[in-house]
């Protein structure tokens, strides 16, 4: 630790910046390539399968983790059709569309507690706290995704695809509402830094938010809020039950009924880095982030690994709920988002707002 | 044609969503947690190269040609396999044989040629039905594929192996007695 930190003196401030970059997007990166294999062994399980366990060098399978490089390898090799009569540079664009704003989210997630050393206070989390965006930015960025996938499906010239587009776009619209207000009783809730803490930090920054959770994670305290934000996560990643952007049963394969090759598995991979976002902003915004229950200090290396262990244990719930819970109808998810999830956060809005006057906080 | 409704009467437990999801939930976790324990053995899946399916018995499998003791065909040639045949995949051709034994007695016929064609053979059983001599059955072997159509119009000889190396029997590619030439009966 001690030359770590000799080191960290030593280097100019962008090489600490190049280390966490390669921690977040390397972590990130990695996280969503075993996520797909976690994906297919643990669906496999849940019902009563094996999972594709016979891809290996010389009978080397590693529990079927090679054939995630066998995948790869696949669609590099496939042949990249793209439909005559669409639109041949938005139907490029898309998967990167898809891929960036699932990445950018993570880049104001603390991941582990900040530190201090020689005088000057490291954060782990990309971009440093007090950067005026906090928390409003990975809501924005996440509402971007839905860009890519009404890209590619308005530009495949197809017909099924056009209909996941559209449905994605109700989909995300009608569930950030109530998303976005269970966020801000979590702003709320966790006020602005005390006047005198060493950096005063807004109410949405989530270092601020990771900081107020220090007695009682906000899943504990608004349960209800965690509840609508947690239900939102699943309908903005288009994961099952609200995966109806694709629909196999219904509309072919969605969106992306007419990607192949490389760009079939780059859409394919945003979903999986939307759900580890996803996971990082509940596990931030409700898990209390690097927070260790009833350890008020737990370092760098015990708070990255809680933020760890919590985020992989959301991303297996994702996974779990997938292959747990049907895909909605349109109309019952409409239903849902708009008559339930919606009045709910408002209620929870409401009722936090009202225990807050209780206690005589502003 | 009438059909009945059920409707079914929601608690208000079950209407929250909430409540059925998380016993959905519990129920793919037991599931999955059943099966990551169960080793894999006892998994529903055979895992088919490595692990063979248990047959139950009167499986009906692969053709043998019975044989008796001595390496002489039990078959007597009498057509009635084939006639029972319904997917008419079995070919015979007699032949004469003469040899004094305690068996078959003097002068008896067998198949000098005895084809099933295992791509139209649909293993019904009928030829075991039908065998008067109890030459023909079916066994447990499923693993009939080849690369081409050429090599699954099992011979006598073919018929007659099938389980040779299962059952620790010679394999043999010649009768015991030779086939006498056929007679001129002149009338
Ligand atoms: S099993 Fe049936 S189809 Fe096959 S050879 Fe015998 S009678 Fe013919
Ligand atoms: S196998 Fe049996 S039924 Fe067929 S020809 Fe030989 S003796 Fe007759």
């Amino acid at each position: 630790m001690d030359s770590f930190a000799r080191l960290l003196h030593l280097s100019p401030p962008l090489a600490w910046m190049a280390l966490k970059l390669l921690i977040v997007i390397g972590g990130v990166m990695g996280i969503a390539a075993v996520l797909t294999w976690v994906e297919r062994r643990g669906a496999a399980m849940m019902q009563d399968r094996i999972g594709p366990n016979r891809a290996g060098v010389k009978g080397i399978t590693l529990l079927g983790l090679v054939q995630l490089a066998a995948d790869g390898i696949k669609f590099f090799l496939k042949e990249d059709v793209v439909p005559p009569h669409g639109n041949r540079l938005l139907f490029t664009l898309a998967p990167a569309l898809a891929f960036v704003p699932a990445m950018l989210g993570f880049a104001v997630i603390p991941f582990g507690q900040s530190f201090s050393s020689g005088g000057q206070a490291y954060h782990l989390s990309l971009l440093d706290p007090g950067n005026g965006m906090g928390m409003l930015y990975p809501l924005a960025i996440g509402s971007m995704a839905v860009y890519g996938i009404l890209v590619a499906s308005w530009s495949s010239n197809n017909k099924w695809a056009i209909l996941g587009g559209m449905r994605s776009g109700a989909n995300m619209v009608s569930y950030e509402l109530g998303m976005s207000l269970a966020v801000i009783s979590i702003f709320m809730a966790a006020g602005n830094s005390p006047v005198g803490s060493p950096v005063t930090l807004e109410a949405y920054d989530p270092h601020r938010i990771v900081e107020a959770q220090e007695g009682l994670w906000f899943a504990v305290r608004q349960p209800l809020g965690f509840l609508v934000f947690f239900t939102c996560m699943f309908a903005e990643t288009n994961r099952l039950p609200f995966d109806f952007a694709e629909g196999e049963s219904e509309i072919v394969a969605g969106f992306h009924t007419e990607y192949s090759s490389m760009k079939f598995a780059l859409l394919q991979l945003s979903e999986y880095i939307h759900i580890v976002t996803a996971s990082a902003l509940l596990v931030t915004l409700y898990l209390g982030g690097w927070r260790i229950p009833f350890v008020p200090n737990p370092g760098v290396l015990l708070s990255v690994a809680a933020f760890l262990a919590k985020l992989l244990f959301l991303c297996w719930v994702f996974v779990w709920v997938r292959w747990t819970i049907p895909r909605f109808r349109y109309d019952q998810l409409m239903f849902l988002g708009w008559k339930v999830m919606l009045p709910l956060s408002m209620a929870n809005l409401l009722l936090q707002a009202w225990l807050m006057h209780g206690r005589g906080i502003a | 044609m009438g059909v009945i409704v059920k409707k079914v009467e929601l608690g208000w437990l079950d209407r929250t969503y909430v409540w059925p999801v998380a016993k959905g939930m519990a129920i793919t976790f037991g599931h999955f947690i059943r099966q990551l324990l169960t080793p894999t053995a006892r998994r529903f899946t055979i895992q088919y190269p490595d692990m063979k399916r248990e047959v139950a018995p009167g499986y009906r499998g692969l053709h043998e040609l019975k044989r008796f003791e001595g390496g002489a065909i039990k078959c007597v040639a009498c057509f009635m396999c084939a006639e029972a045949c319904p997917a008419r995949c079995i070919t015979i051709e007699a032949e004469e044989f003469g040899d004094l034994n305690a068996h078959q007695g003097f002068e008896e016929k067998r198949p000098k040629v005895f084809r099933i064609d295992m791509l139209r053979c649909i293993y019904c059983g009928m030829c075991e039905e039908a065998c008067p001599k109890d030459a023909i059955w079916l066994r447990n072997d499923y693993e009939v594929a080849d690369y081409d159509r050429l090599s699954l119009n099992f011979g006598k000889w073919d018929l007659m192996n099938t389980y040779a190396s299962a059952d620790g029997k010679a394999v043999i590619t010649q009768d015991p007695t030779p086939a006498v030439p056929r007679r001129t009966i002149a009338v």
